[in-house]
């Protein structure tokens, strides 16, 4: 056994080339497998656990405080069947500001004592929860996003005498997404309370049912709920699933992508290996011969070869694990921010050691298959041919370039196909990274434009928020008066029920021609006239419309008949929305004046200079900001994450190809040597080598564009469906011709980099040298 | 008879100059249409004088020139340009590319050299003609025996009409008969005018076949001696290291 390690590792020393190659592409595939485990492991189901841990209500209803009393809604948890439930507590909206610094998320007050209780605990994880006047908690979500700390002072602006609150806690609460993306409450004391309303305060109460309940439960209850009392009374609700949709959606694209690519890199360095120890068993038969002669059986020449590969691999999969166990850090964090979860970022070395197993045992299979070839070897054969036979392969490659294509080119093109399992495998590790570049380019293209439709980037530059208490007049007279003003797009929301589907559906009523803001019509038209609605797949599945249905929506006791015209794109509440125009929604809620103005700028026009003028108009009502500082939290992991596993696969299949040309390049130096001597050059010598290479890349880039293209459009298509819409045609169809000819092309420009040194190498050996050793 | 090749003073020293000299302050010609054997022992200098001339390795002082070309400083790439259009080798284990068919080896340093593919194509048909070995074209060097080898590596050494074939050790892994035609196929080249540099420790074989020999021992010119070219005359002798070989 000794002798066996020793003459192992003094194999290693001897090709620390190829043992680092070894060691890096085992490092970057058991380091994305680890990654992957890691979050796969950590983030299933978080949300269910912290959930139950904090006795999450499963259904919680806004009552409006002006038309039922307190009494009247907390009787309510028998009516529907809650096992429990939590409050009633009152609610009101709140705008903070922190100096000059207007702290922008859609936010809403309750005034609670106490952060226990039957349902919706909250987690306190900084501080303490208020106990006096002046005193508030915010969510950890919300104190992350604007970097709020404990003792900083903000101002409710929302009330006239913009009361001064002081932070003393941080809590996570369970009935909420993220600041970014939903609406946050924050807690005072009940007594606090009164100064802080806006004078429309609700009632909060949450629901626990038995078990996991179902859509339909949670409808069911709701509808008992609004039959008991007058009409209006119910302000809104939410559904605990639409949270735990939402944090699983990101979840699964995030982990199934990293699996995906993850196996890749494990095939891709399973194809490197196969590739390496075939390489230098076809050189080492002398050795074996050797080997052989000394009294090695063949179990242990195979042990040889495959202890020189998993040596480097066991270094490169526990460094591996651990650098993957790191980077998850951040995601896991990033992924339940997205969702306003606690970091549950407990360490576990059972990913680390899946990865690091399979990660050998992968190694080892690989390693052990060529090394056979070598434990079969007869002694003497092995002895007097010194190494394995010339190959004769590439001739008909050679043939069809004929005698017209410069020698040197011909004979590395020739080369590249000499061994057709090698090029195979080494065309394999191409094809993934090739695959995964054009998978990372489109994914990046496609959710910009997922979040460009429903941020309004690109097509309006400015988005201006007003204050209940400013008129819609002022913001009008304001931006119309601006000479920068192009075209302005105003928006009034409202939820509004519609026959055959139980849930408020969040309407946006538009003034102004919203078809120029980006919005997405997968089928049909945009509105035209009053009475006509938009809405997602979603919607129309669970309400069984169709385009050309008319259907009667309702709100605060009015109705309306709306006919749908088209099909919208819109991830707001996973596809559950309408698009009106604004007198059809005013029809519902007369009064309901917009609050948001899209504006489209002139060219040429200074954004920041126009942003300060308008906001300086009115700057306690109106918040005015680019409409680019809207980024969608899971977009931005996603992208960051195909962005790092692009880079860890184009390394992958430059180490493979690295170590084809170095095998080649080893194997050929005797033939080079005599080109050389016939008077090949040292630039026709690189020439071949690298065209070695790119024979084999321009094949890998030629499989990989139409692989990574599959690869995103299944992706582009889960991630539609899976927030309830259909797929928009202008999500897939992202790549213009010059970025599909451009990847294969740049992973020539690899290619050729990856066969550079060794080419370089191999015009440097002295010819001289080389035919002397025969 | 003007000079082909000449050296002067060259020196090689190997492992930075703290070993002796593989050649050692070498002056000499050959002149055009020679066919010149160098004889010597192992570790004489023959192959260091063959790299030398062959542009495959720089002397480490004095000067080599072949054909006009000064090859003391030129760079690798020139050297290869200078090989490639100049010098054709045959070598003792042939070195013929195994992955290439007969018909491709050949064409190789006429590609190299960017000659018409037609004209190149034609000009190795007329070469593997001419060896007796056209049949082979198709076919790989394994294939082959070890002269029909040789005579491809002859072809290749021959195809772009150099002004000088460097034969090193050419009949070595030959048995001997077919080490004579290979011999013969030479002297016939040379009979044609080609200047041959022949590296050799076959004393008969250099004196039966070149018209100079010139020996080497210990890395500097042993004997030098010219023979008649119209066969046997009596008393012509040549001296190589520990022997007297009478032609």
């Amino acid at each position: 056994m000794k002798a066996l390690l020793t003459k192992a590792f003094a194999d290693l020393k001897r090709r620390r080339l190829q043992t680092a190659v070894v060691l890096l592409i085992v490092l970057l595939a058991s380091g994305t497998a680890t990654l992957a485990l890691t979050l796969i492991q950590q983030t299933s189901d978080p949300y269910d656990r912290a959930f139950e841990a904090q006795r999450g209500a499963h259904l919680q209803v806004y009552f409006d405080a002006s038309r039922v009393s307190r009494e009247q809604v907390a009787a309510t948890g028998d009516l529907i069947g809650a096992s429990a439930t939590g409050g009633p507590f009152p609610l009101s909206g709140i705008h903070l500001e922190r100096g000059t610094q207007k702290l922008e998320a859609n936010t809403q007050v309750q005034g609670r004592d106490q952060p226990g209780g039957q349902v919706a605990q909250l987690r306190l994880v900084a501080g303490r929860w208020a106990s006096g006047p002046g005193e508030m908690v915010l969510t950890r979500s919300f104190a992350d996003l604007y970097k709020v700390s404990l003792g900083d002072v903000v101002a409710d602006v929302a009330v006239a005498s913009k009361p001064a609150l002081r932070v003393v806690g941080e809590a996570v609460d369970m009935g909420a997404g993220s600041a970014d993306l939903s609406t946050n409450t924050f807690w005072v004391t009940e007594a606090q309370f009164p100064a802080l309303s806006t004078g429309h305060p609700d009632w909060w109460v949450g629901y626990r049912f038995p078990g996991h309940p179902d859509d339909a439960t949670l409808s069911r209850a709701l509808d008992r709920l609004k039959a008991a009392f007058p009409s209006g009374a119910v302000d809104g609700s939410v559904n605990y699933l639409l949270f735990r949709t939402l944090f699983g959606i990101t979840n699964s694209i995030l982990t199934n992508t990293l699996l995906a690519f993850s196996v890749f890199a494990l095939g891709a360095s399973v194809a490197i290996v196969v590739n390496m120890v075939s390489g230098i068993v076809l050189a080492a038969y002398r050795e074996v011969g050797v080997l052989k002669a000394l009294g090695c059986t063949p179990v242990q020449v195979v042990a040889i070869f495959t202890f020189q590969m998993l040596m480097p691999a066991l270094v490169g999969a526990i460094v591996g694990a651990a650098l993957g166990t790191l980077i998850a850090q951040p995601l896991l964090q990033q992924s339940s921010h997205a969702l306003g979860l606690p970091p549950d970022t407990t360490l576990s070395v059972l990913p680390d050691l899946v990865a690091v197993v399979v990660g050998l045992l992968l190694v080892a299979v690989a390693a052990a298959l060529p090394a056979l070839r070598a434990g079969r070897l007869s002694p003497s054969r092995a002895l007097a041919m010194g190494t394995a036979p010339a190959h004769t392969g590439g001739s008909r490659v050679r043939r069809l370039l004929g005698t017209r294509t410069p020698r040197s080119l011909a004979l590395g093109f020739g080369e590249a196909f000499a061994r057709p399992v090698r090029a195979g495998l080494t065309v394999l590790a191409v094809l993934v990274g090739v695959a995964t570049v054009v998978f990372a380019l489109g994914a990046r293209q496609s959710l910009d434009k997922v979040q460009a439709a429903n941020t309004q980037q690109g097509s309006a530059q400015v988005l201006v928020q007003r204050e209940q208490g400013y008129p819609d007049a002022s913001v009008t007279a304001t931006l119309a008066a601006e000479p920068d003003t192009a075209r302005v797009v105003a928006v009034a929301l409202n939820a509004v029920t519609i026959v055959g589907y139980s849930q408020p559906v969040s309407t946006q009523g538009f003034r102004g021609d919203a078809t120029k803001l980006g919005y997405l019509v997968i089928s049909g038209r945009w509105f035209q006239k009053p009475g006509e609605a938009l809405a997602p797949k979603a919607l129309l599945d669970d309400a069984h419309l169709h385009i050309g249905d008319t259907v009667a929506a309702t709100a605060g006791g009015r109705s309306t008949p709306l006919t749908i015209v088209g099909e919208s794109y819109s991830v707001s509440n996973f596809g559950h929305s309408l698009f009106v125009d604004l007198p059809t929604l005013q029809s519902l809620a007369p009064g309901q004046n917009p609050i948001y103005y899209y504006v489209v700028l002139r060219p040429g026009a200074d954004m920041s200079a126009y942003i300060r003028r308008v906001s300086a108009t009115a700057p306690d009502f109106l918040t005015v900001k680019s409409t680019n500082e809207q980024p969608i939290g899971p977009v931005q992991i996603i992208d960051s994450v195909t962005a790092v596993l692009a880079v860890v696969l184009v390394v992958i299949a430059a180490a493979g190809l690295f170590n084809t040309v170095l095998l080649s390049t080893r194997e050929r130096l005797r033939d080079t040597a005599i080109l050389k001597a016939l008077g090949m050059t040292p630039g026709q010598v690189v020439a071949m080598v690298i065209a070695t290479a790119l024979a084999l890349g321009v094949i890998g880039g030629i499989l990989g564009v139409p692989a990574g293209v599959a690869i995103f459009r299944a992706l582009i298509t889960a991630l539609n469906v899976s927030t309830g819409n259909d797929v928009p045609q202008q999500t897939l169809e992202v790549f213009t011709p010059l970025q599909l000819l451009a990847v294969p092309v740049l992973g020539l420009v690899v290619a050729a980099l990856a066969a550079f040194l060794p080419g370089r190498w191999s015009a440097r050996t002295p010819v001289v040298q080389v035919l002397r050793s025969e | 008879m003007s000079a082909l090749v000449e050296l002067r003073e060259a020196t090689r020293v190997y492992n930075g100059g703290s070993a002796r000299a593989a050649l050692d302050g070498v002056t000499l010609e050959i002149g055009l249409g020679e066919l010149t054997a160098i004889m010597g022992p192992s570790g004489s200098g023959k192959s260091t004088l063959l790299n030398l001339v062959a542009g495959l390795d720089r002397p480490s002082s004095g000067r080599v020139v072949v054909d006009g070309a000064d090859l003391t400083n030129m760079s690798e790439a020139a050297l290869a340009r200078f090989r490639r259009q100049r010098i054709g080798f045959v070598f003792q284990f042939f070195n013929l590319l195994p992955s290439l068919t007969v018909r491709e080896n050949v064409l190789v340093p006429a590609q190299l050299a960017g000659m018409p593919a037609g004209k190149a194509e034609a000009r190795s048909r007329e070469l593997l003609d001419r060896l007796g070995i056209a049949e082979t074209a198709g076919r790989f060097p394994s294939r082959l025996s070890g002269g029909q080898q040789q005579r491809v590596a002859m072809a290749r050494a021959l195809i772009n009409s150099p002004a000088l074939v460097l034969a090193d050790e050419p009949t070595g892994a030959l048995d001997s008969a077919t080490g004579v035609q290979v011999m013969e196929l030479l002297t016939e080249l040379h009979r044609e005018g080609q200047a041959i540099l022949l590296v050799t420790h076959d004393a008969k074989l250099a004196t039966r076949h070149a018209e100079r020999v010139v020996s080497l021992f210990d890395g500097k010119v042993f004997d030098d001696s010219r023979l008649s070219r119209s066969g046997a005359a009596a008393g012509d002798l040549v001296r190589v290291v520990g022997q007297e070989v009478q032609r």
